[in-house]
């Protein structure tokens, strides 16, 4: 049964693909979409995707006449805007000199679909199905020397029950320059699958943040894959809050030395929901640095997971490589999975990692309710503090009032 | 009508009888002290009387202003008027000083049915407060008792009882931790909130914090229940004799 529903997905996924000349980049795509992933797999053991997978789901036609009220959350960005995973310039600001974006041609197509070939995303369900069935890859490229002073709101919106989504994004900044982004997924179909590319060249910086807020019968499982550069750095936040089921998977590879990384997140999960942060670290250089702090808070009946790989390759000495990773339940019958993994052929290399899952500390709860907090709150104040430091240490300036104020909205839905 | 009014207070911890029939009257203007050696039951009265979870009475009762604590959480008693202040103060990591002292204070006001202070007269408020008590500015921005030293606890717990104005505090050993200049200045605190209105029961081990709050009664705590009270000179009699001295006594 489970065989023959994955088998109409990777139909439907042929018959998109049928429209378009045989050896095109979306065929080649197609053909290595061979089936979901085992769920005796190792990296989808805690994540199982058996409820999608007997799902009857066809990828959209994107309309692009969709009506959608698209709302920018962030004072002064530079809103950019996807619905139905296509990119939508009518709903989109217009980019300042200095930062481009266009739709690639077959042939950029073709060399995109190597690229992510040679990442380990290669097998990654929404690297196939999204090079297969989106409506256009859209690239951002950010001119050599060049900082914007403001930063990129991209919102993700549409999808429809039933319909996969499929928004590939391709983000190159050039040597020495330096790009803000915020995220925002919003989706309220069945299944969204972003992928990601991202090129960060050398003594180039990139802030990151990703916020995973779409309807609680969604399904998003994104791919990210980054690629570090001489020097460079990134940044990077995820909160995941919405959906039924996110997986935020992000490989990030070291392809130059002395460059650094901030691979941070926080999950907020209630009800049935499932949230995986999945990370894989490649450190193929020496004198890198990569940390990586996770948070989680699950109420009701949620699962959450972490699963973080950090492989230090032979020669990448002077690597280091730090991860912890901590969840609180606020549930009995909330669960929370945390997977370190480290793998490192290099002797002279600083990496460690924890992880701890627990309950709200009884001290501190009797000391609030003793100065007259009720439970709820106090609860609230403890959950807060406990995402506080993240938050501060992960997002700079004005956008930490905004994160956190979205972190406190996901909080009140599950505590309720 | 006594303020807090104990009644044959009976408790067991894990099936032990801690407390065995504690009775004491408190009136207002009154400070009580209770004083008794280690494992008496101090701090398990203490903890029973704020109304921690797992340390509910086996039988007896305890009266506030004439209403029974039973069954009432220790959130609604704080906001009823009861205050204790913590022999270790627990450290709250990214709980800022200022919102945490908000906090509690508007869940005060607002069961008082008085009007919530908006921020601007909060702080103002509380550096005020916070002044006479001698914390410091910096303390309260601060994530509470992070890192403060053993006296700036105590004085944060005192400046918290200032905001609150508790109809009943209890300070379960104020003075542990604390040198003499430390112990004079959180004293000082402390009698500054005496009033005709209020009450106040010191919890302590030894006779040193008495000669800064002086007591109007002393109760003598042992083996869970109270075996005999007096003004202040009992309180020097323990100096002198020990507790062993009143127990064999008694």
């Amino acid at each position: 049964m489970l065989l023959k529903q994955n088998n109409e997905y990777i139909h439907s996924i042929q018959n998109y693909v049928q429209a378009f000349e045989k050896n095109s980049f979306r065929h080649i795509a197609s053909n290595d979409f061979l089936k979901w992933p085992d769920p005796l797999e190792e990296t989808w053991r805690l994540s199982r995707l058996g409820k999608l997978t007997r799902k009857k789901i066809e990828p959209i036609y994107s309309d692009f006449k969709k009506n959608i009220h698209i709302k920018a959350k962030i004072k002064n960005a530079i809103c950019l805007s996807f619905v139905d995973g296509a990119y939508r310039e009518d709903l989109s600001d217009e980019l300042p000199v200095g930062i481009s974006l266009h739709q690639l041609s077959e042939k950029e197509c073709l060399s995109f679909l190597s690229k992510i070939k040679k990442t380990n995303l290669a097998n990654h369900p929404s690297a196939n199905s999204s090079l297969s069935c989106t409506p256009s890859i859209i690239k951002i490229n950010v001119d050599p020397y060049f900082s914007p002073n403001r930063l990129i709101e991209i919102i993700y919106s549409g999808g429809m029950d039933n319909k996969s989504v499929h928004p590939v994004l391709y983000i190159e900044l050039k040597k020495s320059s330096n790009l803000s982004i915020v995220e925002r997924f919003n989706h309220s179909g069945t299944l969204i699958m972003p992928l990601q590319l991202i090129e960060i060249g050398e003594l180039a910086s990139l802030k990151s943040v990703k916020i995973f807020d779409d309807n609680k019968t969604t399904y998003n499982l994104s791919a990210h894959s980054v690629i570090l550069s001489d020097k460079s750095n990134y940044n990077s936040f995820s909160l995941i809050k919405g959906s039924e089921f996110t997986r935020s998977e992000t490989h990030a590879e070291f392809k130059g030395e002395h460059a650094t990384m901030n691979l941070n997140g926080v999950y907020i999960s209630g009800g049935d929901q499932h949230h995986d942060l999945t990370t894989a670290i490649y450190h193929d250089f020496p004198n890198c640095t990569s940390k990586q702090i996770v948070r989680g808070v699950l109420g009701g009946k949620s699962t959450g997971v972490f699963q973080g790989k950090v492989r230090v390759a032979p020669g990448a000495q002077k690597t280091d490589g730090q991860q912890m990773s901590k969840a609180i339940l606020i549930s009995d019958k909330a669960s929370a999975n945390a997977k370190p993994e480290l793998e490192i052929y290099a002797d002279d290399v600083v990496c460690a990692h924890g992880a701890t899952v627990g309950e709200l500390d009884d001290d501190q709860l009797f000391y609030l309710n003793s100065r007259g907090i009720s439970m709820d709150k106090a609860r609230e104040i403890l959950i807060i503090a406990f995402l506080e430091d993240i938050i501060t240490q992960s997002v700079d300036g004005s956008l930490r009032d905004f994160i956190f104020n979205e972190a406190k909205i996901g909080l009140l839905s599950i505590l309720e | 009508m006594s303020l807090l009014e104990i009644k044959k207070a009976h408790l067991k911890l894990d099936n032990k009888q801690i407390l065995k029939g504690i009775s004491l009257s408190v009136n207002a203007g009154e400070v009580h002290a209770i004083m008794g050696p280690n494992g008496s039951g101090k701090s398990t009265m203490s903890y029973m009387l704020a109304g921690r979870n797992g340390y509910e009475l086996e039988s007896g009762d305890v009266l506030l202003n004439g209403e029974s604590l039973i069954g009432m959480a220790a959130d609604e008693r704080a906001r009823s008027g009861l205050f204790l202040a913590f022999q270790y103060p627990v450290e709250l990591p990214g709980v800022g000083g200022i919102a945490f002292l908000r906090e509690a204070v508007n869940s005060r006001r607002k069961h008082l049915g008085e009007k919530e202070l908006d921020h601007l007269a909060f702080v103002k408020e509380v550096r005020k407060v916070a002044g006479e008590m001698f914390v410091k500015d910096e303390m309260l921005k601060r994530s509470v008792n992070v890192g403060f030293s053993g006296g700036e606890k105590k004085r944060f717990e005192i400046l918290q009882m200032a905001m609150l104005k508790p109809t009943v505090s209890i300070l379960d050993e104020t003075d542990s931790g604390l040198d003499v200049d430390a112990l004079k200045t959180v004293s000082d605190g402390v009698n500054s909130q005496r009033s005709d209105s209020n009450a106040i029961i010191v919890i302590t081990h030894y006779q040193r914090l008495l000669d800064y709050i002086v007591p109007d009664y002393v109760h003598i705590l042992s083996d869970g229940i109270i075996i005999k009270s007096g003004g202040p000179e009992l309180a020097r009699e323990v100096e002198k004799n020990g507790y062993a001295g009143i127990i064999n006594a008694s």
